[in-house]
């Protein structure tokens, strides 16, 4: 009787073994191996601005595309603080017009479906002259004309609407004056300084609101009003577009609906009867739910797990990107010690970036390297290897010593204490990472480890609070990531100048302060370049900040789903919203 | 009876108080609200950030925080969210609404399992029936819920490719775009709510059937169960009438009792499935650093669990007059 009970307890739990054996497989039985890197993006390493493209005439008439975005919408209005959020941006690329855009290759391109030219016509005054087509008008008839610049800027420029909560006033607080003639399609903006970044007023990251529909909420000459229409902007679910979609639905929390708008002045016609924004909050439900054809995009941070998951789904192509955002080390030179740059020298040149990133994003992307440029990233025009030629990042320990040998130091040994030409023992240092990045642990962890050798002894502090931490100085070193931009030189001026809020770590040289604002009021961008890269090369002298890495990016996307590409900018995949379609048959 | 229930009303509103001002201070200083704005390249101007350190109050005191929190609720005012937009309190009701569909159904279905499956393997104890109960008992008592949710969702992909069309769903409550036709909403509804129902409820069964299991071979071990049989009644009869019903008074009050940890489940199995319920309000108020709605939904959730606590104390004493009486 006991053997039987026996026997039954084991083929009890054999069979529930088998079960669940077969559920947790049932993945791999219905996925077998997917395209990979491959499929409908096998050309994009190559053409990353036209890979996946079927022309128009070939695509399915209507369907619809789901993307998934990972982010609720709260705000709408993107060129406010709270607004600007790049899944905002993302969803409402098809709906509020612009002037520029950035390419999958980092490049910008003028929006032609709104504008037939934007030249600069004279740099002293620095003017800039937009005509917008005839064509291009809102979805109410209104069109398009000098009157929307006027509000967008008024809003932006810090002066005529000081409550106004902008996302920034970078640029719009140097113009002077915009003006609208020729019926309003021809816009003149004129500077009262010279601003290199002229591209990224009423870019894409900064769209067109109707200065119409901004009108019927209160006098657009007072701030009051101004006021009133930025707030409404916020809060209101646009009706309104100048996009190739307009909004049919949104479900807070679940998804915004988009349909083509019948409108639509541009020259590609949407293709498509819907595409649909579907917030997925936790991006490891997104390979499921892209399995399911719950949605056919997805565009998430590439991490182990999700790479291989999503290989593994059949008729899904994938894609990797190297993007905007970048790692780096930075020292705080508050510290008396790391005031002396012989130190940061040695540190910097005993680190192993290699090393570094085959351990962390190495792992899922083998095309990701050390980055060597402050300014710019691999791809962008103006980048240039700075880095190399100091050593810095190469983990040559021998080098480091000599440095430190050279420079008077002594016991840089593992297991000695540093110490410093005046007898000063170098006291142990912080390394700091934000709480749960495992990634960034890693980082800190090796950090340290590669300081051993030097007699100097790194510990690894996690911190809840990144902003207060680096603000308060309380670090000796940091990891965290930048943005780049397509847009450079005011980017280079607020990460870079000794005066500005985000100079953490006690940054102070006047040549490099010099360099970049002059590199920002050029009206000459390859002179400005130019700057910028003398900027560049001090900074990598100077030991200040070691980059690390490019971050990738990651999109996947059925093999039906036609002319969505990866956009690794702040534009993101919609930057050709309206040529989204399916594959016919 | 009233006497107790208002004695345990008002022994819950210190608690209340305590764990407030604990999580208050925890939210609070566990991250800057105000981060992802000065990390944006460029940053907001200085008046802007300055703004939202006002709006946020986060230019008082700690304590003021707290006691202009504490206070606001009086008024209906739960505090700013770091979105401006967001009316907490509107948010609040829609967000419980998706949850108490997604618990009730749960629980709902759990119960009735855990009865059916409680009860047969008392009375089948020690057979292959109970044996297998028992396994499949401890196997969802043992498995993290994502995981089990995980499992779940793959099995509905296969499903589908199955039948070969799309029947369940792994993310949302409904489709966007939801078909037309009455019972064609209702297969959507189902094809929605199916996978997270079955996650949620079967962490609950787990347990609750070991609890049946145990309550109804106590009782039909009992005296009275012996008389009744002794007396000629159908077994049938003595089972339902006389052994079930007393040993369902226990798993009534386990049910209540146990709902602050089926809503601790259900925020796992909201993320998973994407549910806009009340646990995912949470983690993405963590994740914004967003104190004020931690706190609204730190207040609401506590407040049901207190409830359901005095609910399943006043329940035991209606079940079982020996309560009622001593």
């Amino acid at each position: 009787m006991r053997r039987s009970r026996l026997g039954s307890l084991i083929a009890v739990t054999a069979a529930a073994t088998m079960v669940l054996a077969a559920c947790g497989g049932g993945g791999g039985a219905g996925g077998g191996q997917g395209d990979g890197a491959a499929g409908v993006f096998a050309d994009c390493k190559e053409n990353p601005n036209t890979c996946n493209s079927v022309p128009a005439d070939q695509l399915q008439k209507g369907g619809q595309i789901s993307f998934a975005l990972e982010k609720d919408i709260q705000n709408w209005n993107i060129t406010s603080a709270e607004g600007n959020v790049f899944e905002t941006a993302m969803a409402l690329k098809g709906v509020l017009p612009f002037t520029f855009v950035t390419q999958p290759d980092l490049t910008l391109a003028m929006n032609e479906d709104l504008l037939a030219s934007a030249e600069q016509t004279s740099t002293s005054p620095q003017t800039i002259v937009y005509e917008i087509k005839p064509e291009a008008v809102w979805a109410d008839g209104t069109p398009i004309t000098a009157d929307d610049f006027v509000y967008n800027w008024k809003v932006q420029n810090g002066r005529d609407c000081p409550t106004c909560a902008a996302a920034t006033n970078s640029g719009y607080d140097q113009v002077q004056s915009v003006t609208g003639s020729n019926n309003g399609k021809t816009v003149t903006v004129v500077y009262s300084k010279p601003y290199t970044d002229w591209k990224n007023l009423w870019s894409s990251g900064a769209p067109l609101y109707p200065a119409h529909i901004a009108a019927q909420q209160g006098d657009l000459n007072t701030p009051e009003g101004l006021a009133a229409a930025f707030s409404y902007f916020e809060k209101t679910v646009p009706t309104y577009t100048g996009g190739a979609y307009r909004i049919e639905n949104w479900q807070p929390n679940v998804a915004l609906t988009t349909v083509p708008n019948p409108q639509w002045y541009g020259s590609t016609k949407p293709a498509l009867d819907r595409v649909i924004f579907r917030i997925i909050t936790d991006a490891t439900q997104e390979p499921v739910a892209l399995q399911n054809n719950e949605v056919q995009v997805i565009y998430p941070q590439p991490q182990v797990d999700l790479v291989q998951q999503v290989a593994n789904i059949p008729n899904v192509s994938q894609y990797q990107g190297l993007g905007l955002t970048w790692e780096h080390f930075d020292l705080n030179l508050a510290n008396p010690f790391l005031a002396d740059e012989a130190l940061r020298d040695a540190m910097f040149t005993a680190t192993n970036r290699q090393d570094i990133i085959a351990k962390t994003v190495g792992q899922f992307n083998n095309e990701v390297g050390p980055m060597n440029s402050h300014m710019f990233v691999p791809g962008q025009p103006g980048y240039e290897d700075v880095v190399s030629e100091t050593g810095h990042g190469n983990g040559d320990v021998e080098a480091a010593r000599k440095i430190l040998t050279d420079a008077g130091y002594t016991g840089a040994q593992e297991g000695q204490r540093l110490t410093r030409p005046d007898g000063q023992v170098v006291p142990p240092l912080r390394i700091r990472y934000t709480t749960g990045n495992a990634i960034r642990q890693n980082e800190c962890e090796l950090f340290a480890s590669y300081m051993r050798p030097l007699g100097l002894d790194v510990q690894v502090v996690p911190t809840d609070d990144l902003g207060g931490t680096l603000n308060s100085g309380d670090y000796d070193i940091m990891v965290f990531a930048w943005v780049s931009s397509p847009f450079p030189f005011a980017n280079a001026q607020q990460t870079w100048l000794s005066t500005s809020s985000s100079n953490f770590g006690k940054y102070n040289n006047p040549e490099v302060d010099r360099l970049l604002t002059e590199a920002a009021s050029s009206t000459d961008e390859a002179a400005a370049r130019d700057l910028l890269i003398q900027a560049d090369r001090i900074l990598s002298e100077d030991a200040y900040v070691l980059p690390l890495y490019q971050k990738p990016t990651f999109i996947a996307v059925q093999n039906s789903v036609a002319n969505v590409r990866n956009n690794s900018s702040l534009d993101g995949p919609p930057y050709n919203i309206q040529e989204w379609g399916l594959r016919a048959g | 009876m009233l006497a107790f229930a208002i004695r345990r009303i008002a022994a819950s509103i210190p608690i209340l108080l305590i764990s407030s001002f604990v999580v208050f201070l925890l939210a609070s200083l566990s991250g800057n609200p105000l981060d992802e704005l000065l990390f944006r390249n460029p940053p907001p101007p200085p008046e802007v950030i300055a703004l939202e350190t006002e709006r946020l109050r986060l230019d008082e005191p700690l304590l003021e925080r707290y006691w202009l929190w504490l206070t606001g609720l009086f008024t209906g005012d739960f505090g700013p969210s770091v979105h401006s937009t967001l009316d907490i309190g509107a948010e609040l009701t829609r967000r419980f609404i998706v949850t108490m569909r997604l618990i009730a159904l749960a629980m709902l279905v759990a119960v009735v399992l855990a009865v059916v499956v409680g009860v047969v393997s008392a009375v089948k104890q020690y057979s292959k029936t109970d044996y297998t109960a028992t396994f499949l008992g401890f196997l969802f008592l043992a498995m993290p819920s994502f995981w089990l949710a995980i499992l779940l969702k793959q099995a509905g992909i296969d499903f589908n490719d199955a039948v070969g069309q799309q029947v369940i769903y792994t993310i949302g409550a409904s489709s966007v775009i939801e078909p037309d036709g009455f019972w064609a909403k209702v297969a959507d509804t189902a094809g929605h709510m199916v996978l997270p129902t079955i996650s949620l409820a079967l962490i609950s069964y787990a347990a609750w059937s070991r609890y049946q299991r145990a309550s109804m071979l106590e009782v039909m071990d009992s005296d009275y169960v012996r008389l009744a049989r002794a007396k000629g009644l159908s077994n049938r009869r003595v089972m339902v009438r006389h052994a079930l019903r007393n040993a369902l008074i226990p798993l009534t009050t386990v049910t209540a009792l146990d709902l602050a940890a089926i809503i601790s489940g259900a925020v796992v199995t909201e993320t998973v499935f994407q549910w806009r319920g009340m646990g995912d309000l949470l983690l993405t108020a963590i994740r914004d650093n967003d104190t004020y709605v931690v706190m609204a939904w730190l207040l609401v959730t506590a407040t049901v669990v207190i409830l359901f606590n005095l609910i399943a104390d006043l329940l035991y004493a209606v079940l079982d007059p020996r309560i009622r009486y001593a």
